[in-house]
């Protein structure tokens, strides 16, 4: 009789341990994405403050090598009134395309497309082919905000293409350039690339903004979410 | 003939040499220039400036002080000093002191031609200028299409007019027409100056002969490197060389095919006089190149004050001032960015 209520006893037991597991499960993936989303956005916190600190350092040394080249080739051959007030197509843009995240909301995305579309530091050849299809193709994606058409002839082969991009953006660069001179001294070109990297690094920091501040909404629903729970 | 200058020089000219080397002793010295370099911010550059030759121009600027508002009063100041000594001047001196300018007068109309090719405003561009390049019609200098028309309508009249015969065409001006076009005339002026010095004679023609071939050498260098890269030719590039100094002609034909900046290295080693300048710098580095020329250049021009009666010490003291208000400048933008550990990269110590 002890022994059959031992057993009863034992099997209601396991039985109710069952229930509390099944009721804790998703409780605990609950906490486990919580916890995901928390990291992800101490990560996208941390990577937004490094980006800020490149940036400052980025511009520091950019307009110290442009001081450094006034230095070298005079205060009339580098000054602002040789700025070109023409009317001119822009060699930079910015594109903004929005992300959906967890199917649920819209993040957006922003690509910086410089010197007229020929190169993308961050892509390789072939993907600059396919985004550049992939916006001719749909009549539905987002139009870049920019003027000037791409030049990318489609008759080279993958190997020389990099290469001929490379000369155009460096030809494109002169050209820039060719406002305070055609012969330029080295530090006015290398204040050029500060400068330069310093727009890839804002739009990296306005992408790891986005990130953020998507990650932080995320950390808010499950906050509020456990508030409901309790 | 050259060693009897003491016997006649100080006739018409003793009284300005006299000037000439007062207004020497006032440049900075290291001391004033450790002071600089240790100041938080423009007010404070001011302040000490205030108690040098810079004072009465400086002491009137309100505050919040501007970089730029320091380099344009002291180059007010030495272009009084300048004034005053061209009045003063009898010829031959008078012409020399005019040929000291000629090069500021071609950076001015390049900028001109360059703003009004930007649709500038001329008003805007004049502002600009240096005042030791200025002549009455260089406002005209914004009609001109061409450099026929540029020479026609304006520069015939100026100083400038013989060094336009090797570059008149009828191309329209474009940034690269406008850039041959500055360092052609750049060209032309120096073999002027040079022929012109060599005609005094005696201690002039000697001292400002190396000047000017430093001059014409640094410039080759400059020209070599600033081209590197881009859509010059290289007959392009040996046109824009002079035809003096101490790397014509040979040196002249191997910059011509450098590719790089080691490559001018292995040119300019070859030459003793400036092995000691690229000794100095490592592989690939460029940036340290402009201190190493500017410190040889002041090594020179101090070496001229060493010699009396002839005219070079004008030429040396006016390249000084320049060079005094080019470290003044570096030090005011380091102190205005906040990078004063990189103060030092660009000053050069005069005395």
């Amino acid at each position: 009789m002890e022994e059959e209520k031992k057993e009863i006893d034992f099997e209601i037991g396991m039985k109710q341990n069952q229930e509390l597991k099944l009721e804790e499960e998703p409780q605990q993936q609950q906490k486990q994405v919580g916890d995901e989303h928390v990291l992800r956005f101490l990560d996208s916190v941390d990577n937004y403050l490094t980006l800020f600190e490149s940036l400052s350092c980025t511009l520091r040394q950019g307009w110290l090598e442009l001081v450094s080249a006034r230095h070298s080739m005079g205060a009339s051959r580098v000054n602002s009134s040789l700025l070109d007030l023409k009317v001119h197509s822009a060699s930079t843009s910015l594109q903004v395309t929005p992300d959906i995240v967890d199917s649920m909301e819209e993040q957006p995305h922003f690509i910086l497309r410089k010197w007229g579309s020929l190169y993308d530091g961050k892509c390789s050849y072939e993907d600059q082919n396919s985004k550049v299809d992939g916006l001719q193709g749909k009549s539905g994606s987002p139009l870049p905000r920019h003027r000037g058409k791409p030049q990318l002839s489609e008759e080279i082969s993958p190997k020389q293409a990099p290469l001929m991009v490379d000369d155009q953006v460096q030809k494109k660069r002169s050209r820039s350039l060719s406002v305070f001179g055609t012969l330029v001294s080295p530090q006015l070109r290398a204040a050029q690339l500060s400068f330069e990297t310093a727009l890839e690094t804002l739009v990296e920091i306005a992408n790891m903004r986005s990130t953020m501040l998507s990650t932080f909404n995320g950390v808010h629903k499950e906050l509020g979410v456990a508030k409901e729970i309790r | 003939m050259y060693g009897f200058e003491a016997l006649t020089f100080n006739i018409h000219g003793g009284y300005l040499e006299a000037i000439v080397r007062g207004h020497r002793s006032g440049l900075l010295t290291a001391a004033d220039y450790n002071n600089l370099c240790q100041c938080e911010t423009l007010d404070d550059i001011k302040m000490h400036l205030t108690a040098t030759e810079y004072g009465p121009y400086l002491q009137n600027e309100p505050s919040p002080l501007h970089t730029t508002t320091i380099v344009e009063k002291c180059t007010l100041k030495l272009v009084d000093e300048y004034k005053h000594m061209l009045c003063q001047a009898t010829e031959p001196l008078s012409t020399f002191l005019e040929y000291c300018t000629y090069g500021h007068m071609i950076d001015n109309v390049v900028l001109i031609v360059t703003g009004t090719l930007h649709e500038r405003d001329v008003q805007e561009l004049l502002e600009k200028c240096h005042p030791l390049g200025m002549f009455d019609s260089i406002a005209t200098l914004a009609v001109a299409q061409n450099m026929r028309e540029l020479y026609r309508l304006v520069l015939v009249d100026t100083p400038l007019a013989p060094y336009f015969s090797e570059c008149i065409t009828s191309e329209d001006l474009d940034d690269m027409n406008i850039e041959i076009m500055r360092n052609t005339l750049y060209k032309a002026y120096l073999e002027d100056f040079y022929r012109f010095c060599q005609k005094l004679g005696g201690a002039t023609a000697e001292i400002m002969s190396d000047l000017l071939a430093f001059e014409a050498d640094r410039r080759a260098v400059n020209i070599t490197i600033n081209s590197i890269g881009t859509e010059l030719t290289r007959d392009d590039r040996r046109k824009l060389y002079s035809n003096f100094g101490l790397l014509y002609p040979y040196g002249h034909e191997e910059l011509a095919v450098c590719e790089d900046l080691d490559q001018v290295r292995g040119v300019m080693e070859k030459y003793p006089p400036y092995q000691s300048i690229f000794s100095r710098l490592s592989y690939g580095e460029s940036q340290l190149l402009d201190k190493a020329f500017y410190e040889e250049e002041v090594k020179r021009l101090c070496l001229s004050f060493e010699q009396q009666f002839h005219y070079a010490v004008f030429f040396a003291y006016m390249r000084l001032r320049e060079q005094e208000i080019r470290n003044l400048m570096w030090i005011s933008e380091c102190v205005a960015q906040n990078q004063k550990s990189r103060v030092h990269d660009s000053v050069v110590f005069i005395f």
